[in-house]
């Protein structure tokens, strides 16, 4: 029997252990910064999808070349329409002073955020912006309007999909192996989570970069894959272990995580590959969608060869020394 | 081609039949792919129903899809999502609002006679609101010179701006006009008493246009109890100064005298028609809206989303470049990485993405850009599948095993590992799809589709076509799969 790599991971488990937990540690204390900051106030940065408001987005038509806008003039084109537009004028209608405008693609695209609008109120908004910093090409104006309560219920529902997958994952390893192996992938998956948060809470106070809707379908999608990887190597360690039971469980470990180990480099490479294709090229809308995933499937790849094995190694009745 | 190769022919067969599938059925594409309005809605309590049933929803959904119905937009889609929101997709819809406006509006009809003593009032709030359409009859017509002299005559509009509290600086707006007539209605509806007769004895509502007029009418009528209720009510005020107020929504809409000839039982018959001074929309809208019924439950509109065609066309274009470049660079990988065996799969993960594209296109899976998300990433589980059959190759033939048997032991050695890694995926998708909303679900379903195929095709595709190369003898060797410094020399292989 021949493997590719002589893979010694229980002699090195400890520096993996380290590894694993400072990169948890440092996403924990981003999370508890960005919980702690008076703008963000959660342990993510949430995005309009969860906290509610308005994102209109809207493309000039000028050629290559458009002059520069101030931000400024826009927003106070905003905040006029309180004394001039029916839509505004009753006491109820939302504060268009706390709009957030941003010029993106050289002044070409112009994206405002406000609080939560009517359907009406954001024509107001768009027609009187149009008046001013048109025209706009018609067929590229996006409008999204979310309730708060809309939100609230969003993150409540990405919360529930979560566990309830986390939990029918850990049933069906429950049934095809056994509860320690159910346990460790669990544990390895929540692992690479607290990573893939981690790396967000960090860019959300730092760069004020977004968590929406599609970062939950990226963190089941992590979730699907490490637990994919780390069953892939435990089916090894148990094939190992019935085929040469006379070794000790620390050597079958090591000897099975070598011999995947190829295996899933090469998987995850091929995973990144379209990965950093979306990144460099799929657009600005898939573009953190498919950061979270390249975090993810890293992390992940990592916690099935190295952190998973290892622990299984200890956790072991029949642990030799 | 011997009895081995049967499985590639069924492979090939299924491709031809999808490639077939694919070009003849159209995709269907999500509204951000394609351009429209998403709304959703949700349904609110009342004192009344405190807890929304299934049944409360369903009676909603049945009222609006009647009113989505009315508004002529084709393809529209409205679904139920937990238990109290209605999600409505209106494709190719850009002015949201609009539809908003129908959709949100309970379109209360209301039948109410004239309070004692209001005669004088009514009478006067009447020839303000003659005054006032007449002027937006003529903003219509864009006569703006005679438009100025009757404004000039009529000094008492701009009492009456500031009566009602409108900025007049803009006086000749014509959304100005019509807010003075609906506040000016609203203090006509004020002067008549509510009665039982109500839109919920309605059983249907359409529009007519008066031959003699060319104005718009909208007709109604009731169910048995309502025709009683209107002939009773008729017949109270049959022949009296007092009239008979059409509500709706809180605005007066017509006002009518009942004549003395139905003093003994009443307008029988069940019809009423609503004339008032209506444009052809006007009409539509009313109609639409009382025949949609009144919701049972008010509702209230937490979300739309909006998305130009163009920029639709933008997100496919940059996701499907990504998606193959992507593909690309993964087949180069594989075939330097495997060799013969990466090109089969090359071959394999070909087929399977005719298969999966034209499942989406049968079944219909409505294609957005996290599905297409989904499909991407179900490609790299199909490739993970290659993979881990081609390392056992690998492994077996460095064991210095035979091609044959080599290629057999890998797909039984492989088969455990690419089971649980695709079960575990699908049990995330099905909980994805179930607890999931509007587009997690989309990418849930191409995702689940994607892993039950690249199940089929890791299992079946690739052995097929790797049996079938291997029924060639030229192919028929171990340095096609492996470098040839890492096949063991016969005499290290007796074990």
């Amino acid at each position: 029997m021949k493997t590719n790599f002589n893979f010694q991971l229980y002699k090195n488990r400890k520096i993996v252990w380290l590894v694993s937990f400072s990169l948890c540690l440092i996403s924990i204390i981003g999370m508890l910064i960005s919980l702690k900051s008076n703008s963000i106030k959660a342990p993510l940065n949430l995005g309009l999808d969860y906290t509610g408001g308005t994102q209109i987005t809207l493309e000039r038509s000028c050629t290559d070349d458009c002059t520069f806008l101030n931000t400024n003039d826009i927003s106070n084109n905003i905040i006029a329409l309180k004394n001039q537009d029916k839509n505004f004028s009753s006491n109820t209608s939302p504060n268009l002073t706390r709009s957030q405008i941003q010029l993106l693609d050289n002044s070409k695209l112009i994206s405002i955020r406000l609080p939560f609008l009517s359907a009406a109120q954001s024509d107001s908004v768009v027609s009187e912006v149009n008046k001013f910093f048109g025209p706009f090409k018609n067929e590229n104006i996006s409008v999204e309007i979310i309730g708060p309560s809309l939100g609230k219920q969003l993150l409540k529902s990405s919360l529930i999909s979560l566990f309830f997958a986390f939990l029918g994952i850990a049933l069906y390893i429950n049934f095809r192996y056994d509860r320690r192996y159910s346990f460790l992938a669990l544990f390895a998956l929540l692992h690479d989570i607290i990573i893939v948060c981690g790396v967000f809470a960090w860019l959300g106070y730092l760069f004020d970069v977004e968590v929406d809707s599609l970062f939950a379908v990226s963190l089941l999608t992590i979730a699907g894959y490490s637990v994919n990887n780390t069953v892939v190597v435990f089916d090894r360690i148990r094939e190992k272990g019935l085929l040469e039971n006379e070794l000790s469980f620390k050597y079958q470990i090591d000897k099975a995580v070598g011999a995947t180990l190829t295996r899933t480099l090469y998987t995850s490479l091929t995973t990144l590959l379209p990965l950093i294709c979306i990144l460099i090229w799929g657009g600005s809308t898939l573009y953190w969608f498919a950061f979270a995933l390249l975090i993810g499937v890293i992390a992940g790849s990592w916690s099935s060869i190295a952190l998973a094995p290892s622990l299984l190694s200890i956790t072991s009745n029949n642990m030799i020394e | 081609m011997g009895r081995k190769n049967y499985w590639f022919l069924v492979v090939i067969l299924f491709a031809v039949l999808s490639i077939f599938i694919c070009t003849n059925i159209p995709f269907q594409l999500g509204l951000d792919l394609r351009g429209g309005s998403q709304l959703t809605l949700e349904v609110q309590t009342t004192d009344d129903i405190p807890k929304i049933t299934p049944d409360d929803i369903e009676g909603v959904k049945a009222v609006l899809d009647r009113r989505v119905n009315g508004l002529g937009v084709s393809d529209s889609q409205l679904q139920t999502i937990g238990t109290n929101q209605l999600l409505l997709e209106l494709p190719g819809e850009q002015d949201p609002s609009g539809a908003a406006k129908v959709l949100g509006e309970t379109a209360l009809l209301e039948f109410r006679i004239q309070r004692n003593g209001t005669e004088v009032q009514l009478r006067d709030l009447q020839t303000q609101r003659n005054s006032v359409e007449s002027i937006i009859k003529l903003l219509e017509d864009n006569n703006s010179a005679q438009l100025r002299k009757e404004i000039n005559i009529n000094n008492e509009i701009n009492k009456l701006f500031e009566k009602y509290n409108i900025q007049s600086d803009q006086i000749l707006d014509i959304d100005q006009f019509n807010l003075l007539k609906n506040k000016i209605n609203t203090d006509i509806a004020g002067l008549f008493e509510p009665t039982l007769l109500t839109g919920q004895y309605l059983t249907n509502a359409g529009r007519r246009q008066d031959q003699i007029t060319n104005n718009w009418e909208v007709t109604l009528s009731f169910n048995n109890e309502g025709g009683e209720l209107f002939a009773d009510l008729s017949k109270s005020i049959a022949g009296t100064s007092r009239l008979l107020g059409i509500v709706i929504d809180g605005i007066s809409y017509s006002e009518a005298s009942v004549g003395k000839q139905f003093e003994t039982a009443g307008i029988t018959g069940g019809a009423a028609t609503i004339s008032g001074n209506f444009t052809a929309d006007d009409a539509r809208n009313l109609e639409v809206q009382l025949r949609g019924g009144a919701l049972p439950l008010p509702i209230d509109i937490v979300q739309i989303r909006t998305i130009g065609p163009s920029l639709g066309t933008q997100n496919i274009r940059l996701s499907l470049f990504a998606a193959l470049t992507g593909l690309l660079f993964v087949g180069v990988f594989m075939i330097f990485i495997y060799k013969l065996a990466g090109f089969v799969a090359v071959l394999a993960l070909s087929f399977y993405s005719l298969f999966t594209l034209s499942i989406y296109a049968l079944l219909p899976v409505t294609l957005t850009l996290p599905g297409i998300a989904g499909f991407i990433l179900s490609i790299g589980m199909a490739v993970d599948a290659n993979v881990l059959i081609f390392e056992r190759l690998k492994e077996e033939l460095r064991n210095g095993n035979t091609l044959i048997r080599s290629i057999d032991a890998s797909f039984k050695n492989a088969f455990s590992s690419i089971i649980d890694g695709h079960l575990t995926t699908l049990i995330s998708c099905i909980t994805l799809f179930y607890l999931g909303t509007g587009f997690v679900k989309g990418f849930a379903a191409t995702l689940g589709i994607g892993v039950v195929l690249s199940l089929f095709t890791a299992l079946t595709c690739t052995k097929a076509i790797l049996k079938f190369l291997m029924s060639y003898q030229g192919l028929r060797k171990t340095s096609n799969f492996i470098n040839p410094n890492q096949i063991p020399s016969p005499s290290i292989n007796l074990q």
